[in-house]
């Protein structure tokens, strides 16, 4: 089994749009993941989505890899784009469709799901 | 977690940004440990809004850690 770690940057670096989040798109358990949710459905994204709350070194680890001290977190193609104030505002200024647009292409799939990490 | 009161993130952002155009800390909830948060400042002009937060964060990062603060909401403003 990979390292937790490695599973995060994983899916960071390999899927086009990952929302770390607490719940699933299914089943949302916080009102910010439910924003950067709505937010990116709303400009029209793909997300694998990754629900931190099984374990809290999944949020240990990946708030070290990234920085970024709270849940959720949205990477574009391997890049953090912020949180859910970040993403609302983003999607509000209409910059969030263009950098989907220039990273995904305008005709992208708008396919949502959910990657379960292996834990030990 | 002990909550902490809006005063006190108030004096802590205000020593790091003593020359913030503006500076507010809402309590959202009433109950010490969501709260939103805003800074305008110069030193915002012309960086990317991932990096305005991430100096907002940075400030409060001990507390978000320890869980004592459980939601921040941040706005931050340049002032050009």
């Amino acid at each position: 089994m990979k390292e937790l770690r490695d599973q995060i940057e994983e899916v960071i670096k390999e899927e086009p749009v990952a929302l770390f989040m607490k719940g699933t798109p299914q089943m949302v358990m916080c009102g910010n993941s439910y924003r950067a949710l709505n937010a990116l459905h709303a400009a029209k994204a793909p997300v694998t989505a990754v629900d931190i709350l099984p374990d809290p070194r999944i949020r240990q680890e990946l708030s070290e890899l990234s920085g970024w001290p709270t849940i959720p977190q949205v990477f574009v193609k391997g890049e953090l784009v912020g949180g859910a104030d970040i993403v609302e505002e983003l999607l509000e200024s209409g910059e969030l469709e263009r950098k989907l647009d220039g990273a995904l292409g305008d005709d992208r799939s708008q396919e949502v799901k959910v990657v379960s990490l292996e834990l030990a | 977690m002990a909550a902490m009161d809006a005063e006190a993130i108030q004096e802590l952002l205000e020593r790091r940004f003593p020359d913030a155009a503006e500076l507010t800390v809402e309590d959202r909830t009433g109950t010490g440990d969501h709260f939103h948060v805003t800074v305008a400042s110069a030193e915002f002009d012309e960086l990317p809004l991932l990096d305005q937060h991430r100096r907002v964060n940075e400030v409060l990062a001990d507390r978000i850690a320890d869980g004592s603060i459980h939601e921040l909401r941040i706005k931050t403003k340049g002032t050009a």
